[in-house]
C-alpha cells in the first residue's frame, strides 16, 4: 500500500533555481502583462503604506486650529481609496489572466508530452497517476503565482513602511527590528515543517486517483463476483492514507496564523510600552507612536506570511516538479534522423534483430525476415511467440535492442515517426473507439474524408446491414471507449477505419476473432481488397483467414520455424499442418462425440 | 470551533482598546503604570487568543479533512452500488474528477472557506457592540456598512455560483478526455493523430481557462473592498467631528479606528472564502448528483437466497439500452439445469445483452427472466450474482498479482486451489513461466499479458467460484488455436454439472451445445439442435456455409 506513494520512475529532482527559471519561462511570453502587473503592484503597495501614514498624520493635525490640512488629508484618503480599489480591480484581472494562461499552457505541454511518450512508458506508469499530474498538479502550480504576487506586494510595503518608520523614530524602529530575528526564525521553522509534510500530499492524491480509475474501469468484474466490499476496503485504505497525510499538512498550516497573532500581539504590546514611554519622555509625538502601533502588523505580516506561503509554495513547486518530470521524461524510442515519408512502397526487412521487453528475456532473438512490397504475410504460432511484437516494432511503438529494421531499405530509426505512422493502417488486438459517433470513429484515420466516402465504406460490408441494428446508424454515439457497441461492432468499426485509409502497410492483429462467421465472410471480401494493394501483416488465429496470405510464417519463441504458402506447408506436414489440423479437428463432429465420451468415462 | 471564533473576535478588540487606553494615558498626563498595565493585558489577551485560535484551526482542519475523506468514501461506495447502466453512460475520467477534485473542493469549502466565514462573522458583529461604548452615534457607519456589505456579498455569490459550476464541469470534461486519450493511446499513435488529440485537449483546456478567468474577473470586481475603505474614511470623519465637538478624546478616536480595522479581516478573507464556498458548493452538487442518481436496480436484500439449480427461462423479453431503441424483441427460450446453450447471431444482434439480463446488470423492459422458475427481480441480488459467473469479452484484470486476480471471486481460496483452477484453465504453464510466477503483478488493463493469457486467467477466476450458472461471452475467441484446443476441453469439463450459456461464433462450441438459439436483429429466428437447424433454418445455414466449405479440406488432410 505504501509503495503507491513512492516516486514514479520518471520523477526527478530539479534545483529550486532551475524550477524558478523554468516557471518564469511560462510567463515570459506575456512580458507586457507581467510588467504591467509589477508596476501595478508597486503602486498598490505604495497606496497600501500611505493609508496608515495619512491616518496617523490626521491625528497629528487634530489639535491645530487650521482645519485645512486635516481636510486635505481626508480628501487624499478618499482619492487614495478610490484609486486603490480601481488598481486592485485591474491587478486582479491581469493576474487571473496570467494564471489562467499559465495553467492552460502547462496543461497543454504536459498533455502533449504524455501523448508523445512510447507505449512502453504506459506499461510502466499508470495512466491514472499521469492524469493526476496533468489536472491536479497544474492547478496546484497556479497557486504559486498568487503567492508570488502577494509576497511581492508585501515586501514592497515592508520596505516603504520601514523607511517611513525609521524617519519617524529611530528608537522605536529598533524595537520593531529587534523582533525581526524571531519572526525570521519562526519562518524557518515553518519552512522546515512544511517541507516534511508537503511532498507526500500530491503523491497521496495520485494514488487515490489511480485507485479510482482502475476500480471504476473494472467495476463490472467487481459486480459479477460480488466483490464490491473488497475493492471498497482497498479504496478506504488509500483514502485514509491520503487523509492522514493531508491532516498533517493541514496541522502545520493551522499553526501559522495563531502563532502570527500571538507574536504580533507581543510586538504591538512592546511598541505600546516603549512608544508610550518615549512619548511620555517626549522623544516622539503621539501621531508617530500611533503610526507605529498601526503599522507593526503590516511590517511583520510579510515575514510571517512568507512562512505560511512557504508551505503552499513548496507544494506548488513540487507540483511543478512533477509536471516538468512528466514533460521531460524520455522516450525509449529515439529517432536518429527525421526523414519524412512521402511515398511508401511497403518493403519491410528485419535484419538480425533482438528485442526484449525486460532485460535478458528476448522476445525476438536474432530475427531476420524480408517482406516484399505488396506481399501479405500471416504470422501464426502460440500465444507469446512474438507475433504481436513484430507488429508493434513495425509500427515503431517500441525500440529494439540490436539489429536493423528497414522500411523501403531505409533504417526505421531515421524516419519521421508521425509521417511514417500515417502511412500505416493498424487494427489492434483490443479495438478502441473514442466517444463520438461511428462516423467520427471511422473517419479517425482520414479526417478529410467526406460523409459519402465514410458511408460508402460502411456499406461496403454486407450492404451495411450491421448499421441497421444501431439506433442512429452511422450517427450512433458509441460511448466512452466504444462501450455502447458490442465487441464485434467495435472490431468492425476499427477495421473500417483502415478500409477508408487505404494505407501502403496494413497491420491486422487478431482483430476478426470475435466477429461472427457471417460478418466475417463479408469482412473477408473487404480484406481481400486491402491485401491486394497493401503490404499486409496479418496476426490472426483463424487459419481460414490466414490461408489467403501470400506467405505464412510460423513463429515459436521469437524464431521462425517454418514458412511458405498454405499448400506447401500443408504438404510438408510440419508445425503448420499440425496447427491447422488441431484447429479444424476440434470443429468436427466426431471429435466432439469423442470428447463427450472421454468426459463421461472420466467421471 | 464557534467558541474559538467568538473569543478570537472578542479578544482581537483588545488590541485597539488597550492601544487607545495607552494613548489616552500619554495624552492625559504621563501615567506610566497605565501603560504598563495595558501592555501586560495586551500580551495576556493575545496569548489566550492565539491558543484558542490554534485549537479552532486544528479542529477545523480535522473536521474538513474528515469531510473530504468521508464524502469520498461515501461517493465511492455509491459508485460501487450503481448499476452497469449508469457506468456505461459515465466516462471514467469524469467520475474521477468528481471523486478527487470535487471532493477536495468540498474540503476547501469547509476549511478555510466556512471556517473563515464563521470566524470572520464575529468580527462583523463585534464592532456593532463596541462602537457604541466609545460613543453611541459612532455605531451609524458600521451599521450602514454591514447592510451594504451583506447586500454586496449576496450579489457577489449570486454572480459567482454559476461560473463556479461551469469551472467544475468543464474541468470534468477535460479530465474525461484526458483519461480516455491516454487509455486509447495505441490507437492515437497508430493513426498518427497525436496532433489532433492535443488540439482537442487544448480546446477543453481553453474552456476551463475561460471560466477560470471569468471567475477571476468577478473576484477582482469585489466591491466590498471599496465599501471598507469608504467606511474607514467616513468613520474617521465622524470621529474627528465628534472630537471637534469635544464629545470624545483622542484615545477614543484611536480605539474606534482600531475597531473599524476589525472589518478588514472578514472583508479580505471572504473574497477567498466565498469563492472557495462557491466552488465547493458546485462540487457538492456534482457529487450529490451521482449519489442521488437512480441506480435502476434495487438490491432486493429480502429476496430469495437459496442455491440455484440452474434452470433459466426467458419469457417474451424485450429490452433496450435507451427508450427509443429496442435491442431485444420478444425473446423466449428455456435452458434446463446442466444444459449448455449456444447463442449465435451476427454482431449487434443482442447476444451479449441477453447475458446481462440474467445477472441483472440490466432489468428487462417487458416480459420476464426466470431463474429456477423465479423472476430474477425476486432474487436477492447478491445471492443471484454470486451464483452466476460471467466471463466477459473485454477482460479486465486488476493491477495486482495473478494469484489475487484468480482469487478475486473467492478471497479465502488457498494457493493449491488457485493452482488447481489455473491448471484447469490451461493457465498454469504460462503463469509458471513468469519469473515471479503467481505473484507476478498484472500491469494496468493487463498490458503485460497477451489477450489469450488474460482470458485464461479470467476463466480460472470463474472456475474458482464453481457457480451453478456459467456464462461465456465469446471468451475463447482471441486464444490461438492450439491453446484453444486445450481451453475447449477445460470449458467442457467446467460446463459439466452446471448450466452454461455460450455466446460464440465457434462451430465446435455450437455443435457441443444441447440447444442453440439463433438471434437476428434482436429477435429469435430459430432454435434447436445443430442438425435440426441446419435442416430447417436458412439463417443458420447461411452462418455455417463457410465452415462447411472449409470442412472437407481439413478432413482430407486428416485422412
Amino acid at each position: 500500500m505504501f509503495n503507491s506513494l513512492n516516486q514514479d520512475s520518471y520523477d526527478r529532482l530539479y534545483s529550486d533555481s532551475y524550477l524558478f527559471k523554468r516557471i518564469g519561462s511560462y510567463f515570459s511570453q506575456q512580458k507586457r502583462t507581467l510588467w504591467t502587473i509589477a508596476a501595478l503592484l508597486v503602486f498598490f503597495s505604495l497606496l497600501g503604506s500611505i493609508f496608515p501614514v495619512l491616518i496617523a498624520s490626521s491625528i497629528d493635525y487634530l489639535n491645530t486650529d487650521d482645519n485645512r490640512p486635516l481636510l486635505l488629508l481626508l480628501g487624499g484618503l478618499f482619492i487614495a481609496s478610490i484609486i486603490d480599489y480601481l488598481l486592485n480591480w485591474w491587478r486582479g484581472r491581469m493576474i487571473t489572466r496570467l494564471i489562467g494562461e499559465g495553467i492552460a499552457q502547462m496543461r497543454s505541454d504536459a498533455f502533449a508530452s504524455a501523448v508523445n511518450r512510447d507505449l512502453g512508458f504506459y506499461d510502466d506508469n499508470k495512466s491514472g497517476k499521469i492524469v493526476s499530474r496533468i489536472t491536479s498538479d497544474t492547478q496546484e502550480f497556479g497557486n504559486i503565482l498568487v503567492i508570488f504576487t502577494d509576497i511581492f506586494v508585501q515586501l514592497v510595503q515592508l520596505i516603504l513602511l520601514g523607511a517611513v518608520l525609521i524617519s519617524r523614530s529611530i528608537e522605536l524602529s529598533v524595537v520593531v527590528l529587534l523582533w525581526l530575528p524571531i519572526f525570521i526564525g519562526m519562518s524557518l521553522v515553518f519552512r522546515h515543517l512544511s517541507r516534511i509534510v508537503g511532498r507526500q500530499g500530491s503523491r497521496a492524491m495520485a494514488a487515490v486517483n489511480d485507485n479510482i480509475q482502475e476500480s471504476v474501469s473494472g467495476i463490472s468484474i467487481a459486480k459479477n463476483f460480488r466483490r464490491e466490499g473488497l475493492i471498497y476496503e482497498e479504496f478506504v485504505a488509500v483514502n485514509s492514507l491520503s487523509y492522514n497525510i493531508n491532516l498533517k499538512r493541514g496541522y502545520v498550516l493551522a499553526l501559522i496564523f495563531p502563532v502570527l497573532n500571538i507574536l504580533s500581539g507581543f510586538g504591538t504590546a512592546s511598541i505600546i510600552y516603549f512608544g508610550g514611554m518615549a512619548a511620555i519622555a517626549g522623544s516622539i509625538n503621539v501621531g508617530s507612536w500611533y503610526l507605529f502601533i498601526q503599522s507593526v502588523d503590516r511590517f511583520w505580516f510579510p515575514i510571517i506570511n512568507l512562512a505560511s506561503f512557504w508551505g503552499q509554495l513548496q507544494q506548488g513547486l513540487s507540483a511543478a516538479e512533477r509536471i516538468f518530470a512528466l514533460i521531460d521524461s524520455t522516450n525509449m524510442v529515439n529517432q536518429i534522423a527525421d526523414v519524412p515519408t512521402n511515398e511508401l512502397r511497403g518493403k519491410i526487412e528485419f535484419k538480425d534483430l533482438v528485442f526484449e521487453y525486460k532485460p535478458n528475456n528476448p522476445v525476438l532473438d536474432h530475427f531476420s525476415l524480408s517482406i516484399r512490397p505488396g506481399e501479405s504475410i500471416a504470422f501464426v504460432g502460440h500465444t507469446g511467440a512474438g507475433k504481436s511484437t513484430i507488429a508493434k516494432l513495425i509500427a515503431r511503438f517500441y525500440e529494439f535492442q540490436s539489429g536493423e529494421l528497414l522500411i523501403d531499405d531505409k533504417d526505421i530509426r531515421t524516419l519521421n515517426v508521425q509521417s511514417f505512422r500515417s502511412k500505416l493502417g493498424i487494427v489492434s488486438q483490443s479495438p478502441f473507439l473514442f466517444s463520438g459517433t461511428i462516423a467520427d470513429n471511422i473517419r479517425y484515420s482520414k479526417l478529410d474524408a467526406t460523409d459519402e466516402e465514410v458511408e460508402a465504406v460502411a456499406r461496403s460490408i454486407g450492404d451495411g446491414e450491421w448499421l441497421e441494428t444501431l439506433p442512429d446508424g452511422l450517427q450512433t454515439d458509441v460511448g466512452e471507449r466504444g462501450a455502447r457497441l458490442s465487441m464485434g461492432q467495435r472490431q468492425l468499426v476499427s477495421l473500417l477505419r483502415v478500409l477508408l485509409q487505404r494505407p501502403p502497410i496494413f497491420i491486422l492483429d487478431e482483430a476478426t476473432a470475435s466477429i461472427d462467421p457471417f460478418t466475417e465472410t463479408q469482412i473477408q471480401e473487404a480484406l481481400d481488397k486491402i491485401l491486394a494493394q497493401s503490404t499486409s501483416i496479418l496476426i490472426a488465429h483463424r487459419l481460414s483467414t490466414v490461408r489467403s496470405a501470400d506467405r505464412i510464417i510460423v513463429l515459436s519463441q521469437g524464431k521462425i520455424i517454418e514458412q511458405g504458402s498454405h499448400q506447401s506447408l500443408m504438404s510438408a506436414g510440419g508445425h503448420y499442418a499440425e496447427l491447422y489440423n488441431t484447429y479444424f479437428r476440434h470443429q468436427s463432429l466426431s471429435y466432439i462425440e469423442n470428447s463427450r465420451q472421454m468426459l463421461a468415462e472420466g467421471s | 470551533m464557534i467558541i474559538g471564533a467568538f473569543s478570537n473576535a472578542a479578544l482581537a478588540v483588545a488590541v485597539p482598546y488597550y492601544a487607545g487606553v495607552a494613548l489616552n494615558a500619554v495624552i492625559n498626563g504621563n501615567q506610566t503604570e497605565v501603560i504598563v498595565n495595558a501592555t501586560i493585558s495586551l500580551i495576556f489577551s493575545q496569548f489566550v487568543r492565539g491558543c484558542l485560535q490554534l485549537m479552532r484551526n486544528l479542529c477545523a482542519e480535522t473536521f474538513s479533512q474528515r469531510i473530504e475523506r468521508d464524502v469520498r468514501d461515501e461517493l465511492y461506495a455509491s459508485l460501487l452500488g450503481k448499476s452497469m447502466a449508469f457506468h456505461d453512460m459515465q466516462p471514467v475520467g469524469e467520475i474521477m474528477a468528481r471523486v478527487t477534485n470535487d471532493v477536495r473542493e468540498m474540503n476547501l469549502m469547509m476549511n478555510p472557506g466556512m471556517n473563515l466565514i464563521i470566524g470572520s462573522g464575529f468580527f462583523l458583529i463585534v464592532p456593532l457592540f463596541t462602537a457604541p461604548t466609545i460613543y453611541p452615534s459612532l455605531v451609524i457607519f458600521p451599521a450602514i456598512f454591514l447592510v451594504l456589505y451583506f447586500f454586496a456579498q449576496y450579489r457577489f455569490i449570486r454572480t459567482l455560483n454559476p461560473i463556479a459550476q461551469q469551472v467544475r464541469s468543464t474541468f470534468g470534461d477535460m479530465n474525461a478526455h484526458l483519461a480516455e486519450t491516454l487509455d486509447g493511446l495505441q490507437v492515437v499513435k497508430g493513426a498518427a493523430r497525436e496532433e489532433l488529440e492535443i488540439q482537442r485537449f487544448n480546446e477543453l483546456v481553453g474552456k476551463v481557462r475561460g471560466f477560470f478567468i471569468k471567475q477571476g474577473y468577478i473576484e477582482a470586481r469585489y466591491i466590498s473592498f471599496l465599501l471598507l475603505s469608504m467606511l474607514t474614511l467616513l468613520g474617521l470623519i465622524h470621529a474627528i467631528y465628534l472630537y471637534k465637538l469635544g464629545l470624545i478624546d483622542e484615545g477614543k478616536i484611536v480605539t474606534f479606528l482600531g475597531v473599524l480595522f476589525l472589518y478588514q479581516f472578514p472583508v479580505y478573507s471572504s473574497l477567498r472564502s466565498l469563492s472557495q464556498v462557491a466552488l465547493g458548493y458546485a462540487g457538492a452538487g456534482r457529487i450529490l448528483s451521482i449519489i442521488k442518481a437512480q441506480t435502476d436496480l434495487d438490491q432486493n436484500s429480502t429476496g430469495r437466497t437459496s442455491k440455484i439449480a440452474g434452470r433459466i427461462t426467458f419469457e417474451h423479453v424485450s429490452f433496450g439500452y435507451n427508450e427509443n431503441n429496442q435491442s431485444l424483441h420478444d425473446i423466449s427460450f428455456t435452458v434446463e439445469p446442466g444444459q449448455t446453450v449456444a447463442i449465435v447471431g451476427q454482431t449487434g444482434s443482442g447476444k451479449s445483452t441477453i447475458t446481462k439480463l440474467i445477472n441483472r446488470s440490466y432489468d428487462v423492459d417487458s416480459g420476464r427472466v426466470l431463474v429456477d422458475g423465479i423472476d430474477v427481480r425476486e432474487w436477492n441480488l447478491a445471492s443471484l450474482r454470486s451464483q452466476i459467473s460471467i466471463i466477459e469479452q473485454d477482460i479486465f484484470l486488476f493491477s495486482r498479482s495473478v494469484a489475487d486476480n484468480i482469487r478475486f471471486g473467492k478471497q479465502a481460496a488457498t494457493r493449491d486451489e488457485v493452482v488447481e483452477v489455473a491448471k484447469k484453465a490451461q493457465a498454469h504453464e504460462f503463469i509458471e513461466s513468469f519469473s515471479e510466477g503467481y505473484e507476478t503483478v498484472v500491469g494496468q488493463r493487463g498490458v503485460t499479458l497477451s489477450g489469450g493469457q488474460r482470458q485464461r486467467i479470467a476463466i480460472a477466476r470463474a472456475f474458482l467460484t464453481d457457480p451453478p450458472i456459467l456464462i461465456l461471452d465469446d471468451s475463447t475467441s482471441a486464444i490461438d488455436s492450439a491453446t484453444e484446443d486445450r481451453i475447449q476441453q477445460a470449458i467442457w469439463a467446467a460446463s459439466k454439472g452446471r448450466t452454461t450459456i455460450l455466446i460464440t461464433a465457434r462451430l465446435s462450441q455450437i455443435r457441443w451445445a444441447d440447444h442453440i438459439v439463433v438471434l437476428r436483429k434482436g429477435r429469435v429466428v430459430a432454435q434447436g439442435k445443430h442438425e435440426e437447424l441446419l435442416a430447417s433454418s436458412d439463417s443458420y445455414r447461411r452462418i455455417f456455409a463457410r465452415y462447411e466449405e472449409a470442412q472437407p479440406q481439413s478432413d482430407t488432410v486428416q485422412g
